[in-house]
């Protein structure tokens, strides 16, 4: 780290890359010029291998189209375009023993959009890279949501058959978790903890770059999977075998999907575990970590040691089908329930992971909005510690009526309910922190009140759903649907937007728009209960979920919630238009316009390309609000200040 | 805390648990209950609820308090008081809810417990579920099939399942009970229908692109034209 530092006060950086070559040899210059050939060489590649292995062990037809997708589009293919991007270039070059590039970090900070749309090791440009992304692909399955409601808007069959309506909202369901809400908290993750902790930039830059380029291939595999014969997938997000073995072509394109998206989660997460170990500046111990960083570091947690196993159930799921193995299947002596078993292992702590780094936003914007410190800072840690070992003690709650052995329903139900506890000590030491304080109510923090309200309702609605006997009755109903919308939506998204709104400055250098903040907060917050919270009564009363016709007594509600949810749509163009011409247009931000003392507000908006020119010194908890004198942390320039200080203490 | 702020956030709090309750109250939250399960399962449900209400209450009070009286003045740049935080606050709210969910979790056994409990001499009935239509079959009348599930009234039934395809499963809202149907697997379900009449049966697992018309009905009829229905011979 030091010798970096002093490495760029020898010559002057360059101002990012070189311009490319001209002629032929920009052909070869990494970029999306060289990813358009080396993806359908890839592709070629991939499909002869299948074509050679095939007629060498006479297997008919030897040009098989479901093999050559999986293999030559969905493998090959992939790992082409990341080659002709240039995100395996400098480990390729090292591994061949040829020169590698030097080191003059040139490939650091964004200097023009161009920036944006290449391999870049700079986490401040992988997190915009992150947000934006994610920000489309929650835009795709906002729309798909939309068309769901318009089929559902009344009953009997409106626009759709039965098997698109299916895939609509299977696809919905895993863009929004697996290429909105994951990588969105990723991605914010990414701008913001490598400067909260005082570190140039994350341990593993070409790693973290690789993991981005990974989620761009997944989204676009999940949404193309419509394109294909069959349509998309439509055993929902949730996948179930034997269902998911036998449905069309689309089905691998989930399987796979999730791959690519959790091979990038898990190399996100090793880089925020390795980054949040060993480059915490001096002086920053674990106990004086922001909230944030404590939550990204036990949620990179969950997700190193839960999602192998999504993969594992996934990669079943397609060899039951492409290699006629029998994991699922009864009749070669499979086991069906064992999907759901592997299945929920993870996705019971993928919901943990969809809300922890939410958990740590509301915490920083609470406190820095109350001006006062959080309150309980050390058991605020320890739930979030706890919140991760209980969150893998439960994951037979999905399976209450799922037909496993009986005896795990009340053991699961006790573990379930004990959550509460954590998530309620989170819930009281918000309160506390706003009690008394000096609240100020900018966009950031109507968000994170709101997820607080809202989280305590999905909170509530989960206890119906882990004491065994109700759950048997709701599960599987409309009553499911909300209480994950309460969790999803009004936890996850609400805090994701929180957090886009509390470091808009920080990373853009311009300041939103706080009216459109406000009027698309309360847009939302009033679109969102319209939307979901009557979905608790028809669920209750007897609909259930994944249908796309109903009995004619929900009609009444179900017209109520579609025109509802368009309302709550159409407040995302409020975000939108406001992020837009803020980007373009807003008010130079101040460094620190919310005046918070976590260490990414000392520096300039947007930082500068090394975050910091001297590795700050971290000297106090970062929540220090009305204790007179109290400093987080000391930056260069402030040092011969706190010398005397310290000289007179 | 001034006394006068104490009263303020009790009517809150009042308040706040009076449009809660009313909301769990106005609307039909549950079907009608067909079933001695069924008023078990409802009670659970009410048991429940009163404690989400007393909770939600008491967080809405305060925050509903705290946005209303600390407002930060345009003008007013001070910080609050520096609280780090309070341990025997922290025991408490770390306890109550621990005792909260215990008392939820022993309930739920108990019920749990009494609703798998089959009476002496139940009906046994094989449920069949394939890709998108029920049948059921009665082992104790030679066979016989049937597309409606016909149970008598007050008599304990043993549904046993059996999937043909996929996974499905078996819901009769007014019974409040469900359970899956796994190819392989012949879980068991337990109900004492105890009102005559006709329930539908709804497959709550996505098994697919029918699965929204995978429906049945159940009708619960008195027992001596049970029987009679039962000994007739053939399908129905």
């Amino acid at each position: 780290m030091t010798t970096a530092v002093e490495h760029h006060d020898v010559g002057p950086v360059r101002q990012g890359l070189p311009p490319p070559p001209g002629g032929l040899r920009r052909v070869l210059y990494p970029g999306f010029l060289r990813a358009a050939w080396m993806t359908p060489l890839f592709f070629g590649i991939g499909s002869a291998i299948v074509v050679l292995c095939r007629w060498w062990g006479g297997w008919h037809p030897i040009w098989f189209g479901e093999i050559i997708v999986l293999v030559g589009a969905l493998i090959a293919a992939p790992i082409g375009f990341l080659a002709g991007i240039g995100a395996f270039d400098y480990w390729v070059r090292y591994s061949i023993g040829a020169p590698t590039e030097p080191e003059d970090h040139s490939g650091h900070g964004a200097y023009s959009w161009r920036d944006y749309f290449r391999v870049n090791t700079d986490h401040k440009v992988i997190g915009m890279q992150y947000l934006a992304t994610t920000i489309f692909f929650f835009l795709a399955g906002g729309l798909l949501a939309m068309l769901v409601r318009a089929e559902l808007a009344k009953p009997g069959m409106q626009f759709f058959d039965n098997q698109t309506y299916n895939g609509l909202f299977s696809v919905h369901a895993s863009l929004m978790i697996f290429l909105f809400v994951i990588p969105a908290f990723a991605g914010l993750a990414n701008f913001v903890v490598p400067l909260m902790l005082g570190a140039p930039d994350m341990a593993f830059p070409r790693l973290n770059a690789l993991s981005y380029w990974l989620l761009p291939i997944a989204g676009i595999m999940m949404l193309s999977s419509f394109l294909v014969p069959g349509g998309a997938f439509a055993s929902g997000w949730t996948g179930y075998a034997p269902l998911s073995v036998h449905q069309p072509l689309g089905t691998i394109f989930f399987n796979m999907g999730v791959q690519w998206a959790g091979a990038s989660s898990i190399m996100t997460a090793l880089n925020f575990l390795v980054t949040i170990i060993t480059m915490r500046a001096p002086g920053m111990t674990f106990w004086r970590m922001p909230l944030l960083v404590w939550a990204n570091f036990t949620t990179s947690l969950l997700v190193v040691i839960a999602t192998p196993f999504i993969a594992g159930s996934q990669f079943f799921v397609m060899f039951d089908r492409v290699m006629h193995t029998h994991f699922f299947d009864v009749g070669g002596g499979g086991y069906p329930l064992g999907y759901q078993h592997i299945f929920w292992f993870y996705s019971h702590p993928a919901v943990y992971i969809m809300m922890l780094p939410g958990f740590g936003i509301a915490s920083e914007v609470i406190s820095v909005f109350s001006r006062k410190p959080i309150f309980g800072y050390r058991l605020m840690a320890l739930s979030l510690m706890a919140i991760l070992v209980l969150g893998f003690s439960v994951w037979a709650h999905h399976m209450f009526v799922s037909g496993m052995a009986p005896w795990l329903r009340v053991p699961m139900m006790i573990t379930t309910l004990m959550i509460a506890v954590p998530t309620g000590i989170k819930v009281f030491s918000w309160l506390a922190t706003i009690w008394e304080g000096k609240i100020n109510f900018a966009t950031p923090m109507l968000w994170a009140v709101g997820f607080v309200s809202m989280f305590v309702i999905g909170g509530l609605s989960g206890i119906y759903l882990g004491a065994v006997p109700i759950d048997i009755h709701v599960s599987d109903t409309y009553f499911v649907v909300a209480h994950i919308h309460y969790v999803l939506f009004g936890g996850s998204l609400f805090t994701i937007f929180a957090g886009i709104y509390y470091w808009f400055p920080k990373m853009t250098g311009h300041q939103y728009n706080e009216k459109l903040g406000k009027l698309h907060f309360w847009l939302t917050f009033i679109g969102f209960n319209l939307t979901f919270f009557p979905m608790h009564l028809i669920g209750t009363q007897g609909m259930p979920r994944r249908v796309s016709d109903y009995a004619p007594q929900f009609g009444n509600w179900n017209l109520f919630i579609s025109v509802a949810s368009f309302f709550l749509g159409a407040s995302t163009i409020v975000f939108l238009y406001n992020m837009v011409i803020s980007m373009r247009r807003g008010a130079p931000a101040e460094a620190n316009p919310w005046r918070a003392l976590t260490l990414e507000w000392q520096v300039s908006s947007p930082p500068p390309v090394f975050n910091f020119d001297e590795i700050p010194q971290v000297v106090g908890n970062p929540y220090e609000y009305g204790v007179p004198g109290a400093r987080h942390a000391v930056l260069n320039g402030d040092r011969a200040a706190t010398e005397t200080e310290e000289v007179r203490h | 805390m001034r006394r006068g702020s104490i009263v303020q956030l009790i009517v809150i709090g009042v308040l706040a648990g009076a449009i809660a309750s009313a909301v769990a109250l106005i609307p039909d939250w549950l079907p009608s209950s067909a079933s001695r399960e069924a008023g078990r399962i409802d009670f659970v449900f009410w048991f429940v609820t009163g404690i989400c209400i007393f909770v939600f209450s008491i967080v809405t009070a305060v925050i509903v308090y705290a946005v209303w009286k600390f407002r930060v003045k345009p003008d007013d740049d001070s910080d609050g008081p520096p609280i780090h935080g309070h341990t025997g606050l922290e025991i408490v709210w770390t306890a109550i809810p621990a005792l909260l969910v215990t008392a939820i979790a022993i309930v739920s056994a108990i019920v749990l417990a009494k609703d798998d409990a089959a009476g002496a001499n139940p009906l046994r009935v094989n449920v069949y579920a394939q890709q998108f239509f029920w049948s059921y079959g009665y082992p104790g009348y030679r066979n016989k099939l049937s597309s409606v599930l016909r149970l008598p009234v007050n008599r304990s039934v043993v549904l046993t399942m059996h999937a043909r395809d996929v996974i499905h499963s078996f819901w009769v809202p007014e019974f409040r009970q469900k359970q899956d149907l796994v190819p392989g697997i012949h879980a068991t379900l337990h109900i004492t229908p105890d009102k005559v009449g006709t329930y539908p049966v709804i497959c709550t697992e996505l098994c697919g692109f029918g699965h929204g018309l995978m429906r049945s009905r159940v009708v619960v009829m008195d027992s001596t034209a049970f029987e009679k229905w039962a000994e007739k011979k053939g399908t129905s």
